[in-house]
């Protein structure tokens, strides 16, 4: 029996040597492949044993700070929950979004930005507290846009058409990052989707607020001018299809100017078929359609424009028939565009035809106080020339005084717009308003996108671009 | 040394190493030492001295290591649920008390384990009864139906199943040991016994088997199913047993691959952890994160990060199945095999016993406790570092669970019992052989 009994312990003392020999594996020869994993967010957890780098407001005012609890840095939100979607979160249980992760390594102070250690540091594994980032936003803006679109579904971006920094940019509905990891599941599966950006990452109709687009490429073709003239009877047939007017109206004779003024479908349908397909697509290219918008986030975070079908985005040589064309001058037939993208292209045409680099980090201020790094300005796209630029701001005047866009109008201050009531085909629309003020000196394009209502652009849209842009306005200092 | 002295003597030592864990967890959490965290530990160190002293009046010449080791285990135990969750720990230290209490209960009501052989069949038929309560009352939680719920509270019968099936076993086999060691005929060349003798054998298996798929519960079977043929093994000395033992496991677990899907998601995730790293993976995967951060040394008592803002666990179930994770990241690996090598150490002193038990019924009853204790510690920790497939039994001693605790404290009573008469039977000490006698 006792040698039974010893083989048993032999057999036990074999399973606790697996034990331990397993451990070793895993905490020594794999600890390693495990920390870096991209399931693991733990090193979330090491980092924060460093203070982290604030995130700043244009003003210098803390939007995302660093507090100590417990041995570990954790984030708190002075200015409550103020840019959440673009801010990002730093949560070790469901990991880094937005800027936080983008900055992370500046922000933790790994990054050689930060210019290089002693070698005695690095042995011993001290390193730079982290920087802290100046960002473009600007806080009022920012307030202005997030409570503008309270109760709404939609987006707001806002920003210097001259420089291309973004001053705001809001989607909601949103989420308070204060209270991220208590409500992740209710967040998280909301159908609402709060956690989803939907000023960068969304993609909506543009409707008739692309209609710009197709006025930059006729008047650069030289197809149309503002005086040409048109008759709308209210159908354009077109290759056994027909455009129609929004609503169903009749304008008749007209010109080009009045065509952008009322948004007049049967016009932009002609006019892209007499610029053609080719230069239609091109044109919207010179846009930044079919592009990443340059800006330096996580690639997921910023959604490529153009034509979709089946979620997938098509090539721009794709084939149209000239009724697709037709539509897809005005901001149909399968358009889909960001209002990040819509915003760049009001800031084109507010900027001389110029597309600028849009970017978020305004400079890089090392743990000693000094400025690491500054943004430079960097033209990305020249979408039109600058005399098409001045002809169509001129136009899209007209919108905001004598047209669709009245609702946008600011007091003794000149407003360049175009609306758009993206029609989705479930009977909802997407109201939109582009546009930018001063239009005489810009200093602000805003994009304005509200999914899933009844009403139109000029109704919805255009009033809560006015608001942005007023609080734009009332700054004394913009990036 | 006398064998009290050096109990006292590690008691004081594992005393003094469960003060220092607390203070530093103490410390970890409220940032200051404070008198309420040694009042704390010396109420601890007070239930094992209490016990030290129970077992010096009874059982003078009991194993000096088995009691101290199992302070220790209490005492990282406590201290780990205290730095997860301080509500939980006010628990488990209630309910060790209930623990100490049985364990005096037991050692004062028993005395020699041999009286218990007297009862086996009743001691089996709780057993039994037990389980059967499991499969019929229980309630399911995270898809293994192994609680039942009784004035408020949820008892985990099969524990204490665990402990009457062994003493039963112990008996009945040592009974029956020369039967099923004697071949009568060959299969397949192989001498085997007569059929009837197969009998148990079969009703382990089937019992096993239905554990496997009512309870849905594979660290359970496969305890009972093991500690039942190591048994058969220590009574019988015949390999065949555990060839036919393991055989018929491997059959019953392939059925319940096949049929019970709880046991085939454990199954799955063993395999492929990554593949379901955001649903039925996310677990194992936390915690093997989590103990890779622990590195060799560890990130200290109360250091490391196991609790979201929110305060709750970064690997779900952190007090219960995966305790030992949350042992590996503050201790490091050096603690963590610190604390596997304490399990060794409990083990060996079971196994120990149960070599110079002087009778079959004792030895039996050692070994197969030793055996039990061992298995489910091997199973747990196997599991929670993807060694084996998981399954949710708790670490002896160490994981949050009354149920757990307090048949364990039953098993450490009955260990010490049958050392003594083990000591008695070899020293000659007449006082006390005349004193095991007057029990009889």
């Amino acid at each position: 029996m006792n040698r039974a009994v010893a083989r048993i312990f032999v057999v036990a003392v074999v399973l606790f040597v697996a034990l331990i020999v397993n451990l070793t594996y895993w905490m020594v020869v794999r600890a390693e492949d495990l920390r870096t994993a991209p399931e693991n967010h733990r090193r979330i957890a090491q980092e924060m044993k460093h203070p982290r780098g604030d995130l700043l407001a244009y003003d210098g005012s803390v939007l995302a700070g660093s507090v100590r609890r417990s041995g570990y840095y954790r984030r708190r939100y002075p200015q409550g929950s103020l840019a959440p979607h673009l801010l990002g979160y730093d949560s070790v249980r469901y990991g880094r979004t937005g800027l936080e992760a983008e900055l992370n390594e500046l922000l933790t102070g790994e990054s050689l930005e930060l210019g290089t250690q002693g070698w005695v540091d690095r042995i011993l594994g001290r390193r730079p507290d982290g920087a802290d980032v100046r960002l473009t936003l600007v806080p009022a803006v920012q307030r202005a846009a997030q409570q503008a679109l309270k109760g709404q579904t939609g987006a707001v971006v806002a920003l210097d058409p001259g420089t291309g920094a973004v001053i705001a940019a809001a989607s909601a509905p949103s989420f308070d990052l204060r209270r991220l990891e208590d409500r992740w599941d209710a967040y998280s599966s909301d159908a609402s989707a709060p956690l989803f950006d939907r000023a960068l990452q969304g993609l909506f109709v543009p409707g008739s607020a692309f209609k710009v687009v197709t006025a930059a490429a006729a008047l650069d073709d030289g197809a149309v001018d503002p005086e040409s003239r048109f008759t709308d009877t209210g159908t354009y047939v077109v290759y056994g299809g027909k455009v129609t007017n929004y609503g169903g109206a009749v304008y008749g004779l007209h010109d080009f100017t009045t065509g952008l003024t009322l948004s007049i479908n049967t016009t932009f349908g002609k006019v892209g078929n007499d610029v053609g397909r080719k230069k239609l697509t091109a044109g919207a290219e010179a846009f930044g359609f079919w592009q990443r918008p340059p800006l330096a986030l996580p690639a997921k975070a910023v959604a490529v424009s153009g034509r979709y079908r089946d979620g997938a985005l098509l090539e721009p040589t794709e084939d149209m028939d000239p009724l697709g064309t037709a539509w897809f001058a005005c901001g149909q037939e399968n358009a889909l565009a960001s209002p990040l993208q819509m915003a760049l292209v009001a800031g084109a045409v507010a900027n001389g035809g110029r597309v600028m680099v849009p970017y978020l980090v305004y400079e890089v201020l090392g743990a000693d106080g000094t400025t690491v790094t500054t943004a430079e300005p960097e033209m990305w796209l020249e979408a039109m020339t600058p005399q098409t630029a001045a002809t169509l701001n001129t136009m899209m005047q007209r919108v905001v005084t004598a047209g669709t866009g009245t609702g946008a109008a600011l007091e003794g201050i000149p407003v360049a717009g175009k609306t758009g009531t993206g029609e989705k085909g479930d009977g909802t629309n997407v109201a939109w308003f582009i546009g930018f003020a001063p239009a005489d000196d810009p200093q602000v394009a805003v994009a304005v996108a509200i999914d899933g209502v009844s009403a139109t652009g000029g109704e919805v849209a255009a009033p809560i671009a006015a608001a942005v842009l007023r609080a734009a306005l009332e700054q004394v200092s913009l990036p | 040394m006398k064998p009290r002295t050096v109990e006292l003597l590690f008691l004081v030592l594992a005393g003094a190493a469960a003060t220092m864990a607390y203070v530093s967890v103490y410390a970890g959490r409220y940032g200051e030492v404070s008198q309420a965290s040694i009042v704390y530990a010396l109420f601890f160190v007070g239930v094992f001295v209490a016990l030290h002293f129970v077992v010096r009046w009874l059982l003078p010449l009991a194993d000096p290591y088995l009691l101290p080791v199992t302070a220790l285990l209490c005492a990282l135990g406590l201290t780990a649920i205290y730095r997860l969750d301080p509500r939980l720990a006010q628990l488990q230290g209630r309910w060790l008390l209930v623990g100490a209490a049985l364990f005096i209960l037991t050692v004062v009501v028993v005395r020699d384990p041999l009286r218990l052989d007297r009862y086996r069949y009743v001691i089996g038929a709780i057993g039994l009864g037990l389980l059967v309560l499991t499969i019929v009352a229980g309630t399911e939680v995270r898809g293994a139906r192994l609680w039942i719920r009784l004035f408020g509270m949820s008892i985990q019968p099969s524990e204490f199943a665990k402990l009457a099936i062994v003493v039963f076993l112990a008996g009945y086999l040592d009974d029956k040991k020369v039967m099923l060691s004697v071949p009568t005929r060959r299969l397949l060349g192989v001498p085997v016994p007569a059929t009837k003798y197969f009998g148990p054998l079969l009703i382990m298996w089937v019992l096993s088997l239905v554990m496997l798929v009512f309870m849905k519960d594979f660290g359970m079977s496969l305890l009972f199913m093991a500690v039942f043929v190591a048994l058969l093994y220590m009574a019988t000395t015949r390999i065949v047993y555990v060839v036919l033992g393991a055989g018929l496991f491997a059959a019953a677990a392939a059925f319940a691959l096949a049929v019970v899907p709880h046991v085939r998601d454990r199954f799955d995730i063993w395999i492929d952890p990554w593949r379901y790293a955001e649903t039925t993976g996310y677990q194992l995967l936390q915690s093997l994160f989590t103990m890779a951060d622990g590195g060799v040394v560890g990130a200290g008592f109360g250091r490391g990060y196991l609790l979201y803002s929110a305060g709750d666990p970064v690997v779900p179930d952190m007090a219960t199945d995966f305790i030992f994770t949350a042992l590996a990241n503050e201790m490091g690996l050096l603690g963590a095999v610190a604390v596997i090598l304490c399990f060794l150490l409990f083990v060996w002193r079971g196994f120990r016993v149960a070599v110079w038990a002087p009778d079959g019924f004792s030895k039996l009853l050692a070994g197969g406790l030793a055996t039990a204790f061992g298995l489910q510690t091997f199973i747990i920790i196997g599991g929670v570092t993807r060694l084996i497939p998981l399954t949710g039994v708790t670490l002896p001693f160490v994981s949050y669970g009354g149920s757990s605790i307090v048949a364990n404290f039953i098993l450490v009573a009955l260990l010490l019992m049958v050392s003594h008469r083990t000591a008695v039977v070899h020293s000659g000490d007449e006082v006390q052989r005349r004193r095991l006698a007057e029990l009889r």
